[in-house]
């Protein structure tokens, strides 16, 4: 009697000990207030280990704004990724603690959770939680080891709280969980074409002409004339599709000679050289100079180089080959044949994805900067 | 010693408890896949006691949510349901409407957290008094876009012979005009509009069809009327009818112009469902002169065992035709039009088959789901008002998927059973569904 008493006294205390830790340590993160996104959007997921918590993304936010994710505390995911343009840099070719001209083009951070979930240009990582720590550790960007990182981390007060708040531990998976449900916020949905589509404006002629060549497909025989853009840059998003490698393709910047790799580095499959991810055309007047290499630095440009610029190459896309306003095109020279006016129209279309909100939007700027105000 | 035990025993159940909470509350749950998840409109029954809605609605039979009301948005504030849903092509949705204080409306839909889609409101849109909405298509004039809905009450039940179509800004729902152009109030022999229900259209040229006066007593109609786009105005009605195999005209329904940019190469001409004559019309269209010739009777349902035909809908290469009775789709060759060409074998829904949408399960197997009501008024067996004979007996309140390959029937939803309600329309979540409607 004496023992089965003990017994259950002793299970008693331990449940009771393991109980109190279990609610102690366990952090208990609130689903993210305020948060709405536009229906025709789409559908999307987050990982579920990561929901979007207000915890989780206070502390991204902050981690995306400190110099000290980098080996010298002086450069933030921000250097390269600033608010007022898009979170771009403005610049051909980044550059990160090394001074080295990075190879690839800073591109937007917007309206994540959409479009092609294989990040980069190249599409070469599977989420953005994989993504997070790469810029970190890269030697040319900011070269910082994870291990010191934590270390100092660590030694942060605040850091200890946020931490514990959002995640619990402080280690290299939180750290990129957090700047992952931080970015996973950044949604630009209040540009004039936002507010077109919620029919609350009106677009002016000439940003109608632009938006209704910017989907149409064209059809000589209809005499239809298009753009064709929609066939790789959604309708609403403008990004690429998200159905596997769908939001890859080969927008015949290059020829065959001057192609890069491409996604062929990820899949190894020879169509796939030269294919690169559709960007999202977002907030696209402020992310000058444009492509993966930011070889334009005009929309003007761009237009220009899918009305006469294209280079053959065995990749290149159909869809671009076959798009053309005149009957009997020349596919060894493929254009769109648009007119001065109609090229015009798509660049003031393109200008209507502006979203001065985004840009200017206080949940997503340096928190450091709010501090200073408010001291 | 006693009570001490039970102490102990006490907390550890507690604990137990609260580790069990503490497991549970683990992270919001990820969404399946909304491709199979449709929009329904709801008819609340008067003797069960239920409120119009929309609603959002799983219908993956592969899903063990199969059946289940995601979201029930109530119109509480309705006297009548609203009727059908229409996305816009930049994606907004609209409804038309019975209650005469909401014939037309736009339904706004975001995303909450999840990913998942949400009704966040309704409101009722200005008509000008035009009452009971019907279709609603968008289309160019004089290369503007505009939003065209008809209406078969028009400016009032109390009208006869009333009846119009809107036409409104896209942008900001505004009244541009209302067509209208009564019977009794046009020179004999001249184009007139009259409870237009069915619309289509082609280049300039809208063609819309007279069903029946909105109390489905006071009139029925026989023709379909050309609108002129350049004018806005009509130009010329048609009547097709001939047999009336219940004693009524003919009560054209739905219209479809048949078109280049539906099936590739195709003439012209225009396809008409009569509701009582139990046909299926072609009228041949000749674009260079825009004439029309005389309307050509191409299916009749009194040979072929079928009535009330109602719905034309298309997929990328088949017609499907609803037949409320005996409650059958169809199925046709798109590329054979303006010839009914079976494409397979009929889909046996139940009295009352109406509208359809089409969508892939999660293993990807092609899927129809068909409403199956004629209109969702009660049934006198419920000691229920509305009833009126006829039509109680085209109501099965269901809805019925079928495997699109071979027709089969896979499951039923019956809504008066399952939900107290009635099914007045259904919709696929925007970016699938159907290709050709009007
Ligand atoms: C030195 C400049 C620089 C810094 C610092 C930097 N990035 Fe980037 N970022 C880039 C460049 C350049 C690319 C494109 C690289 C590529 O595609 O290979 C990129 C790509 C990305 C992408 C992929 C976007 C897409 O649509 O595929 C994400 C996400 C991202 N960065 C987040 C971050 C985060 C988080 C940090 C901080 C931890 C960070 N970046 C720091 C320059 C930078
Ligand atoms: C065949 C698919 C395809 C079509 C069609 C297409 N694009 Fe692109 N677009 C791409 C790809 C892929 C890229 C990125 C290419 C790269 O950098 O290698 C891109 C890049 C861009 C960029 C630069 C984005 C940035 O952030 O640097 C702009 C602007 C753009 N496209 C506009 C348009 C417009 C306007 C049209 C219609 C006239 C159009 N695109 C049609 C695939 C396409």
């Amino acid at each position: 009697m004496k023992i089965k008493q003990a017994c259950y006294l002793l299970l008693a205390v331990t449940l009771m000990i393991v109980t109190a830790e279990y609610y102690q340590s366990k952090p208990r993160p609130t689903a993210l207030n305020g948060f709405s996104a536009p229906f025709v959007y789409g559908q999307f997921t987050t990982p579920q280990n990561n929901p979007l918590t207000n915890e989780a993304v206070a502390l991204g936010r902050r981690l995306f704004y400190d110099p000290l994710l980098s080996g010298n505390n002086k450069l933030a995911c921000s250097h390269c990724h600033q608010q007022k343009l898009a979170f771009t840099d403005g610049m051909k070719n980044s550059m990160g603690v090394s001074l080295k001209p990075l190879s690839f083009n800073t591109p937007s951070l917007v309206n994540l959770m959409w479009g092609p979930q294989h990040f980069f240009w190249d599409g070469r990582v599977n989420s953005l939680e994989e993504q997070a720590l790469l810029p970190i550790i890269n030697v040319d960007e900011m070269d910082q080891n994870l291990d010191e990182l934590i270390d100092e981390l660590k030694a942060v007060e605040q850091y200890q709280r946020l931490f514990s708040k959002a995640y619990g531990a402080i280690n290299k998976q939180n750290i990129a969980k957090a700047l992952s449900a931080f970015q996973r916020t950044l949604i630009s949905a209040n540009s004039k074409y936002d507010q077109f589509l919620a029919g609350t404006i009106k677009l002016t002629d000439e940003e109608e002409f632009g938006r209704k060549l910017f989907v149409a497909h064209p059809d000589v025989k209809a005499s239809l004339r298009g753009g064709n853009c929609i066939d790789c840059h959604s309708q609403f998003l403008t990004s690429g599709f998200n159905t596997k490698y769908d939001g890859f393709t080969n927008n015949g910047l290059d020829n065959e000679e001057q192609l890069l790799p491409g996604l062929q580095a990820v899949t190894g499959k020879p169509e796939h050289k030269g294919l690169f991810k559709v960007p999202s055309l977002r907030n696209i007047a402020l992310t000058a100079p444009y492509m993966h290499d930011g070889r334009f630095n005009t929309l003007a440009q761009v237009m220009d180089h899918y009305n006469e610029g294209i280079k053959l190459s065995s990749t290149l896309s159909p869809l671009i080959v076959e798009a053309n306003n005149i009957v009997n095109g020349n596919k060894k020279k493929p254009s769109l044949n648009l007119s001065m006016e109609e090229k015009k129209a798509i660049v003031a279309f393109l200008h209507t994805l502006t979203d001065e909100q985004f840009i200017i939007n206080t949940k997503f700027s340096d928190p450091f900067l709010q501090e200073i105000k408010i001291e | 010693m006693k009570s001490y035990l039970s102490i102990t025993k006490y907390t550890i159940l507690v604990c137990t408890a609260l580790l069990i909470t503490a497991c549970s509350k683990e992270p919001v749950k990820q969404p399946d896949s909304e491709k199979s998840q449709a929009l329904v409109l709801l008819r609340g029954l008067p003797t069960l006691d239920t409120k119009h809605s929309v609603a959002i609605i799983e219908l993956d039979p592969e899903s063990a949510k199969f059946g289940e009301i995601l979201q029930d948005y109530e119109l509480s504030n309705l006297a009548e349901p609203l009727h059908h849903l229409y996305y816009s092509p930049t994606g907004r949705l609209y409804a038309t409407g019975l209650d005469i204080n909401c014939s037309l409306a736009e339904i706004k839909l975001v995303r909450d957290l999840n990913g998942a889609p949400l009704i966040k409101g309704h409101h009722c849109l200005d008509t000008q008094g035009q009452v009971i909405g019907e279709d609603i298509m968008w289309h160019t004039s004089n290369g503007k876009e505009y939003m065209f809905v008809t209406f078969m009450g028009g400016g009032g039940l109390d009208q006869a012979d009333g009846g119009s179509v809107g036409v409104f800004d896209p942008q900001t729902n505004d009244v541009v005009k209302i067509i209208s152009a009564r019977k009794s109030q046009v020179d004999a022999g001249k184009p007139y509009i009259m409870y237009p229900h069915g619309i289509s259209a082609y280049k300039d040229r809208m063609v819309i069809a007279s069903t029946i006066h909105p109390d489905l007593k006071t009139g029925v109609g026989s023709t379909i009327t050309i609108i002129d786009l350049n004018s806005l105005s009509p130009i010329e009605t048609i009547t097709v009818e001939d047999a009336k195999p219940v004693g009524f005209p003919s009560s054209p329904v739905e219209v479809l112009f048949v078109r280049p940019s539906i099936v590739e190469n195709v003439k012209p001409g225009v396809l008409v469902n009569t509701m009582f004559g139990f046909e299926t019309w072609y009228i041949p269209f000749n674009e260079a002169d825009k004439t029309f010739a005389e309307p050509v009777k191409i299916y009749n349902g009194v040979d072929e065992g079928t009535g009330v035909p109602l719905e034309f809908y298309g997929t990328k290469d088949e017609l499907f035709i609803s037949h409320a009775i005996p409650g059958v789709v169809k199925r046709y060759k798109l590329s054979s039009l303006p010839e009914l060409v079976s494409s397979g074998p009929d889909i046996k829904a139940e009295l009352g088959a109406h509208h359809m949408i089409f969508y892939p399960s999660s293993s990807g197997r092609k899927l129809i789901a068909v409403q199956n009501n004629l209109l969702n008024l009660g049934n006198q067996a419920d000691n229920d008002p509305t009833d009126i004979d006829f039509i109680a007996k085209v109501n099965d309140h269901s809805l019925t998927i079928h495997d699109l390959t071979s027709s089969k029937r896979l499951k039923t939803i019956n809504f008066k059973e399952k939900y107290n309600k009635g099914i007045e329309n259904i919709e696929a979540l925007f970016g699938s569904g159907f290709i050709h409607h009007h």
